[in-house]
């Protein structure tokens, strides 16, 4: 009992700084610690959607919805879209997903209204989309029953080419979205453009479509 | 009440628009007017009245070439010895919707009626179930002056077992003599022999051909060239057809003692 009070007494004489020593360390590496997770929430956080959006057509599906991103002063923007197609006259229906990337050259403030709400115009976009439909009877590599380069179009895969415009209104007093944006564009794919190339009476109207969207820009 | 019309008009517009909206190239949404084609134009084959000799076009493999079908429309159009045509098939390159369509669109402008076979790549993504509905069954037949046309599937390569590809069940009851007809003729998209038929089958396909009432010939697409082959030797001629492309087609005549051909390019 002595031999441990004694060396107590000689450890604090020693050491007389050690707890304190010790809790500062302690403190430096929980420092160190919450900085790494801080850069690491950080890191993450820059995945977090800046939007999501809704549209309808497009050669994507009936009805497409995701989330996306957007960078380099909001003039760059990439969607990623899940579809659904029903089956319609056919026998089943399928999902499709959609990498979407868009360009915004341009965007025009339309109004002023500094306690209410502003109104902006992208007069013009084009974007270019993979689109993956999934199903069975769809592939990307035609099935090894077939002899070398008899089917050379991936069925399962379309590359889209979009051109639109869009129409975008900011909130002062946002409650789910800050900017709610409402756009239209005409589409096509790498097929159909194969074939007006082939094919003078094949018109623009022929192989481009309509399609409807909204955005609800969050961040 | 203005209001109303108001409506009415808008409704009218949006659903007129629908067609302007494209959910995807492979979605099988078709109109009315693209259903069950091959149905409606054995019917007006059926209607038409015709003497012993009658003449009838063979062509096919239209896929892609759009400006040379229409250039065939206008040609058959010009004439007026031509009391049906036969397409042999692969209507499209892709199975896309739009494919089909794009040639139905031209192909109704035809004066006569027409009836159109599968080709292999009109089964292609979800193209088996666009030319279901647009066309009808794969395995059809119809008669026309007393001549059986039996219109076969025999794109074997495309389906498994579970569908058989040629249906003999098919032939044997359509081979059965009737009293409507005395001479058969057979069509195909894909010749036996190619590597898209099921040739572990085609000396039986052969034989239950030979079966049928009086054979005049058989008819294929699919190999893109004209060409007549005794396959079997046993006196049986395949006629091919060049694909649209080479701007040409067959034209048959068929007399009550036995038929004529002749390459027709426009």
């Amino acid at each position: 009992m002595l031999k441990f009070v004694l060396g107590i007494i000689i450890f604090v004489l020693c050491f007389p700084n050690s707890s304190h020593a010790q809790s500062d360390s302690i403190n430096e590496v929980t420092l160190k610690y919450e900085h790494r997770i801080e850069k690491y929430k950080k890191r993450w956080s820059n995945i977090i959607p800046d939007y999501t959006k809704i549209q309808f057509a497009g050669g994507m599906g009936l009805l497409s919805a995701g989330i996306g991103w957007d960078y380099g002063n909001k003039h760059w923007e990439t969607d990623l879209l899940l579809g659904f197609l029903p089956k319609f006259s056919g026998d089943e229906a399928h999902a499709t997903i959609t990498l979407k990337e868009n360009y915004i050259p341009w965007k025009v403030t339309l109004s002023h209204e500094a306690d209410f709400s502003q109104w902006m115009l992208e007069p013009f976009t084009v974007s270019l989309y993979f689109n993956k439909i999934f199903g069975d009877t769809f592939w990307q590599k035609p099935p090894k029953k077939y002899p070398k380069g008899y089917y050379y179009a991936a069925t399962n895969l379309r590359i889209n080419l979009a051109f639109g415009q869009r129409i975008n209104l900011h909130f002062k007093n946002p409650r789910f979205s800050n900017t709610m944006c409402v756009f239209y564009e005409v589409c096509t794919n790498d097929l159909y453009i194969m074939c007006a190339v082939q094919n003078k009476t094949l018109k623009l109207h022929d192989i481009f479509s309509l399609s409807l969207g909204i955005k609800f820009q969050i961040l | 009440m203005i209001k109303r019309d108001l409506y009415l008009i808008l409704l009218t517009i949006i659903l007129h628009a629908c067609d302007v909206f494209e959910y995807h190239p492979y979605d099988t949404k078709l109109g009315n007017e693209y259903e069950n084609i091959n149905k409606r134009e054995i019917e007006k084959i059926k209607n038409k009245s015709s003497s012993g000799t009658f003449k009838f076009a063979f062509m096919g493999d239209t896929q892609r070439f759009y400006d040379e079908t229409e250039k065939f429309i206008d040609h058959i159009n010009g004439r007026s010895d031509i009391d049906f045509i036969i397409h042999g098939g692969d209507v499209s390159d892709f199975g896309l919707k739009k494919e089909f369509i794009w040639l139905e669109d031209r192909m109704k402008r035809l004066k006569i009626p027409y009836v159109t076979l599968c080709g292999n790549h009109d089964v292609l993504g979800s193209g088996i179930e666009i030319y279901s509905t647009m066309y009808g069954p794969l395995n059809f037949s119809f008669v026309y002056n007393r001549v059986k046309f039996i219109c076969l599937n025999t794109n074997a390569l495309e389906f498994d077992y579970s569908t058989p590809v040629p249906d003999f069940d098919f032939m044997l009851e359509e081979i059965k003599p009737t009293d409507d007809y005395d001479r058969t003729i057979f069509v195909m998209h894909v010749p036996p022999g190619d590597i898209e038929f099921n040739n572990n089958v085609k000396m039986t396909f052969a034989y239950q051909i030979k079966q049928s009432q009086n054979l005049l010939f058989c008819l294929h697409a699919h190999t893109h060239t004209f060409a007549i082959n005794d396959y079997f030797d046993d006196g049986t001629l395949y006629y091919g057809c060049d694909s649209m492309q080479k701007r040409s087609y067959l034209l048959f005549t068929v007399t009550p003692e036995g038929y004529d051909y002749e390459l027709v390019h426009f």
